[in-house]
């Protein structure tokens, strides 16, 4: 028996041991406690949050069970504490069955794909292409990709309006495996459905041993070692310095509590606690080495509910060309005097998309740490921190570093500058940043400030024969919070009003006008980097309590000022005794959504037969500008515009136990 | 001249001890107000209970809420004798010690030459514009934990006053550290390695329900009375401390009907109000002997410690004795004009100076809240009490008129350095202890 299939053997019986010992725990009615002798702690909560989208229906139906434990140890004099602390999750979201031609076993189907070129149909079936078998090397084998379980790229949110599409298989990996990132995205049916049970154990969601060493000084040293959540920096929503542990967007994009999508890591927490020494009231210095097998952000994937950036359907659309090739819609402009616009192409396993995933593998010089100084002086909190670690967001590399690709016009495979041929990779990245919070009593308000600078990070890049660069970059996110009464609304509990405005700044950003965008053609833009060199985005929350904290409405808004979008997601959340709690929320997205930017359909990087009008050496390689909402227009919209579409209403019922 | 002289030297001598025996004798009366005996008042006998039936009878002995409370049927009061607390006598010897060194400065909250004990012990003077000040720094500086105490656990149960619905059940543990003017624990009368200078700090820790498991509060009390309170607040959910603004110190803590302030009767700055001395007058007070009252079976602890029983109207009521004792009637105006109440009237025990009887008015003037801390005799509570001269916090009612709605607590006080060693102060173990 292979180690993989031990592991998932391992991971599943767990998981039904998990489910079990949950399950006796709620039917026998049993309840969070404590032991008479004080030293263990346990306790849960069993959970349903059900969202319904706009045109979809179901788009969320997950059950959670959850178990906190805590055990104390009199371990001598050594430690003058010592716990073992353990937190299990099971999931399972029902949506895969309930809903299951949009995201289960039956989602997708056959797809058609726009062709602006005049001289033929306005759309071909995948695999249909204008260009196809017979011309040069193009076509594919359609009994390998049919056209069945399949989405059009960015379907959910926008047209393809004249820009690049392909398909994008939906199924899970083990009803259709093109499209699947060995590692990365390459979830089956019931891995989606019971997401916390995997090789990774991710229904771990905690395992550690806590322990303080004192000192005579009247210092301590607690070490902390375990599958844990190390939490950094003093900001919500945004991550600048809580960026130790990877995050599951897949869970619920953004909008997650942090402490329910970040993903446990194995690591090593020490920290030193002087307490008051010198001129500071506090004083700390923390060490965390996260030795665990690296893990990426979990970004959905072609086919799920929730994918940040819709990240997830362009990788699985993009694997899925380099395998078995893949119909482009709007790509070539063919030699036919007398038409227009660009046709469907049907380009070549192995010629343009993603091969692989070079997921690090465990090894010392993969291991991520960092430090951090922590204290307060003169009332003001404040934090230094270093971290080096690796990206969790996967950086694309191709063109002239890119694998070996095949030239669908002469057959001659190498590397070609600017083709968009993928490898992905995750980056060495250095953090350095810090922290502070004060009262400013003057305006009753509490600020909250953290910065980082970071070097290694990738962009994607449509100037670079590699098609990506890196920049350093700074982010910060300036912090409100302020209680003020609105004696109309409740005269004896101040409502919460809190505002975050976060800023990013590519350092070495690039963006140029290019041969089409002077030329003043309308379809054609700058290339460079797609993220902003400059942006920020504000998030509002206000937020209300009646009936002694029991019933709490709030409105969460965010602005994306880049994008020109935002989200409003009000809420009210009705404790309604210890054990029972609902929340209803909705979540409405506004403004520009979708966006485009040069979609490197204009690289030439087949020249002469590739090149534009614009090149005036049509063996030279390099963006014309032609831009479309795919690939790159994703990283102008942000977040919240390629989600536009995805308004939901939510419901969630809890019990505590 | 040589007879002058002598003369002279004795009548020094005979001021300087008339001075002497004066001063002893302000520290004696301050701090045993009952040596002379106790106070009465016609009808009122031990073992009776104040009822509907009786209640007109002692109208002149209950502040004005407990007077309504008892008429309209809500509560009943059961009465003892009055019983003597004698505070720490290293508090009475830190307050003969440092006897008339004390003095106000020009503000509010300015005060100068204190070392420890009781700032002001002499009676207030009504003629004194600011009496009531003085009193406050008697309550500020007050023994009330002694230098450092835990409640532990301390259980909150929020209350429908109609329907007696127990809503939540909150189950904290609370802490006390004074930095300075220590009188009993070494190092004294400061802890060493103080740089912000810190009075005082209080760290709260929620056990129970689930929902707000682990949050955690810290507050650090500047030593200079004008220097705002910093305060913290870790929760659990987001794994993060947040700091708190002043807006966040006069709300609902918790969802409960107190407001951080309201700690422990009053739980702000001197300088955050203007103290008016409203006279002294012998009233019912909650003050009992723990052991002897009805004590429910629900939280009972492994160790046998059971917590006061509540009934009455809403189950709001601690079931507790109380007794005619000596207080001094001293009202707190908010500065801030958009503080969310406008007055306090505390009955502030004289032996004690703790603040077992408050009356809340909100911003029009109206009466919001009432406020019980019940005051349990350290002799008569846990082994580790005995002894300690510490007025135990033990019971406590917060009730809203207005809301028809109370907040109850259960105590489980306890005078231990060791459960609240300075470590447990700090904003970085918040994050420790919250995961």
């Amino acid at each position: 028996m292979s180690k993989l299939k031990r592991l998932k053997l391992r991971s599943r019986a767990a998981a039904l041991s998990l489910i079990g010992a949950l399950s006796v725990s709620s039917i026998s009615g049993a309840a969070a406690g404590t032991s008479d002798d004080g030293t263990f702690e346990w306790n849960g909560f069993i959970e349903n949050a059900t969202f319904a989208r706009k045109g979809v229906g179901i788009s969320k139906f997950r059950n959670t069970m959850q178990l906190e434990m805590s055990k104390e140890f009199n371990t001598g004099s050594f430690f003058s504490e010592f716990s073992l602390n353990m937190t299990l999750r099971a999931t399972y979201d029902g949506v895969y069955d309930l809903n299951k031609s949009h995201f289960g076993r039956t989602a997708g189907g056959a797809i058609n794909l726009q062709s602006t070129f005049s001289g033929a149909p306005s759309s071909v079936p995948h695999g249909g292409g204008i260009v196809s078998t017979g011309a040069f090397f193009f076509g594919f084998d359609r009994s390998k990709n049919p056209n069945d379980g399949l989405m059009v790229l960015g379907g959910n949110s926008h047209l393809t309006d004249g820009g690049v599409a392909f398909a994008v298989p939906v199924r899970p990996c083990d009803v259709d495996n093109r499209g699947c990132l060995a590692g990365y995205m390459d979830a089956t049916l019931n891995g989606l459905r019971f997401s916390d049970f995997n090789d990774r154990l991710d229904f771990l969601r905690e395992l550690y041993i806590d322990g303080n060493i004192p000192f005579d000084n009247g210092h301590e040293l607690n070490i902390r070692l375990g599958r844990q959540q190390v939490v950094w920096g003093r900001t919500d929503l945004f991550r600048v310095l809580d960026v130790i542990n990877p995050v599951d967007y897949s869970r619920h994009n953004i909008y997650d509590e942090l402490e329910d999508i970040r993903i446990p890591q194995w690591i090593l927490n020490m920290e030193y606690r002087m307490g008051a020494v010198g001129s500071f009231e506090d004083l700390n210095f923390n060490l965390v080495w996260n030795f665990d097998k690296f893990r990426p952000n979990s970004l959905g994937q072609g086919g799920t509910p929730y994918q940040i950036l819709g990240a997830g359907g362009f990788f699985r659309g993009m694997k899925n060309c380099w395998d078995n090739g893949c119909t482009v819609a709007n790509f070539a402009g063919l030699p036919v005097p007398g038409t227009t616009g660009l046709a469907a192409t049907d380009f070549a396993p192995g010629s343009i998309g993603i091969r692989q995933v070079n997921l690090p593998k465990w090894k010392l010089s993969n291991t991520q740490i960092g430090f951090k100084v922590e204290g307060v002086k003169d009332g003001v909190g404040f934090s230094v921190n270093y971290l080096t670690y690796l990206s969790q967001l996967p950086s694309l590399r191709g063109g002239s570093v890119g694998p070996v690709a095949f030239n669908n016009f002469t057959g001659e495979k190498k590397q070609y500058p600017y083709l968009i041929a993928f490898d992905i990779d995750f980056p060495r990245i250095h953090l350095f940043g810090g922290s502070v919070d004060f009262y400013a009593d003057s305006i009753k308000s509490v600020f909250r400030i953290e910065t980082a600078f970071t070097t290694g990070e990738e962009f994607a890049n449509t100037l670079r024969k590699e098609l990506y660069s890196k920049s350093n970059v700074v982010r910060y996110v300036i912090g409100w919070d302020r209680d003020t009464f609105i004696p109309f609304l409740n005269k004896n509990k101040a409502f919460l009003f809190s505002a975050q405005l976060f800023g990013q700044h590519i350092l070495d950003h690039e963006l140029e006008e290019t041969a089409g965008s002077k030329a003043g053609v309308p379809s054609f833009g700058r290339a460079g980097i797609p993220d902003w060199k400059d942006n920020w985005t504000m998030t509002f929350l206000m937020k209300g309590w009646y009936m002694q904290n029991r019933l709490s409405p709030q409105i969460l808004a965010a602005y994306d000022f880049g994008a020109r979008t935002a989200v409003v997601s009000p809420s009210i959340d009705w404790l309604i005794s210890d054990s029972w709690r609902v929340i209803v929320a909705a979540n409405f997205k506004f403004g520009r959504g979708a966006a485009k930017f040069d979609d490197c359909r204009s690289c030439n990087p087949w020249g002469p037969y590739t090149a534009t009008p614009f090149h005036t050496n049509p063996l030279a390689a390099g963006s014309a500008g032609l831009k479309g909402f795919e690939p790159l227009g994703r990283f102008r919209a942000g977040p919240i515009g390629m989600a536009s579409n995805e308004d939901e209403i939510q419901l969630t019922v809890r019990y505590r136990f | 001249m040589k007879k002058q002289i002598t003369a002279l030297i004795a009548g020094t001598i005979l001021c300087v001890s008339a001075a002497f025996a004066q001063n002893a004798d302000v520290v004696e009366k301050s701090f045993y107000p009952y040596k002379e005996g106790v106070p009465s008042y016609k009808g009122l006998k031990s073992g009776m209970v104040i009822n509907q039936a009786n209640v007109e009878q002692f109208k002149e002995i209950l502040d004005e809420s407990m007077y309504q409370f008892i008429k309209d049927g809500w509560t009943e009061m059961k009465i003892t004798d009055t019983v003597a607390y004698e505070l720490n006598s290293s508090y009475i010897a830190a307050t003969k010690a440092n006897l008339n060194k004390v003095t106000l400065g020009t503000k509010t909250g300015d005060i100068q030459g204190f070392v420890a004990g009781r700032p002001f012990p002499a009676e207030p003077n009504a003629d004194d514009p600011r009496a009531g000040e003085k009193l406050a720094w008697n309550y500020k500086y007050g023994y009330n934990w002694g230098d450092s105490g835990a409640v532990y656990p301390f259980y909150w149960k929020f209350r429908d006053l109609n329907s007696a619905k127990i809503e939540r059940t909150l189950k904290f543990n609370f802490h006390f550290l004074n930095l300075k003017h220590r009188v009993t624990d070494t190092p004294k009368p400061d802890l060493p390695r103080n740089p912000g200078n810190l009075f005082r700090a209080i760290y709260v820790q929620v056990l129970e329900p689930f929902d707000v498991k682990n949050t955690q509060l810290l507050i650090h009390r500047y030593e200079d009375d004008l220097k705002r309170d910093n305060a913290w607040l870790y929760l659990g959910f987001q794994r993060r401390v947040r700091r708190l603004s002043t807006g966040q110190i006069t709300d609902s803590f918790l969802g409960s009907d107190l407001m951080i302030e309201d700690f422990e009767g009053y739980n702000g700055r001197i300088s955050d109000m203007t103290w008016t001395y409203k006279g002294t007058k012998n009233i019912l007070l909650p003050f009992y002997k723990h052991n002897d009252q009805k004590l429910t079976e629900d939280h009972k602890m492994s160790d046998g410690y059971k917590f006061v029983a509540y009934g009455g109207k809403g189950g709001c009521f601690p079931q507790v004795d109380w007794q005619l004792r000596k207080v001094y009637i001293l009202e707190a105006k908010p500065v801030d004009p958009n503080h969310p109440i406008s007055k306090r009237v505390h009955y502030v025990d004289a032996e004690t100076f703790t603040l077992p009887r408050t009356v809340i008015y909100d911003r029009k003037g109206d009466l919001w809240k009432t406020f019980i801390i019940g005051q349990a005799h350290p002799d008569f509570h846990i082994a580790k009490n005995k002894g300690s001269g510490v007025s135990i916090d033990d019971s406590f009612m917060m009730l809203d008129v207005q809301g028809a709605h109370c907040t109850t607590g259960q105590f489980k006080g306890q005078l231990d350095s060791k459960l609240s060693p300075r470590k447990k102060f700090t904003v970085q173990n918040m994050r420790v202890t919250g995961k």
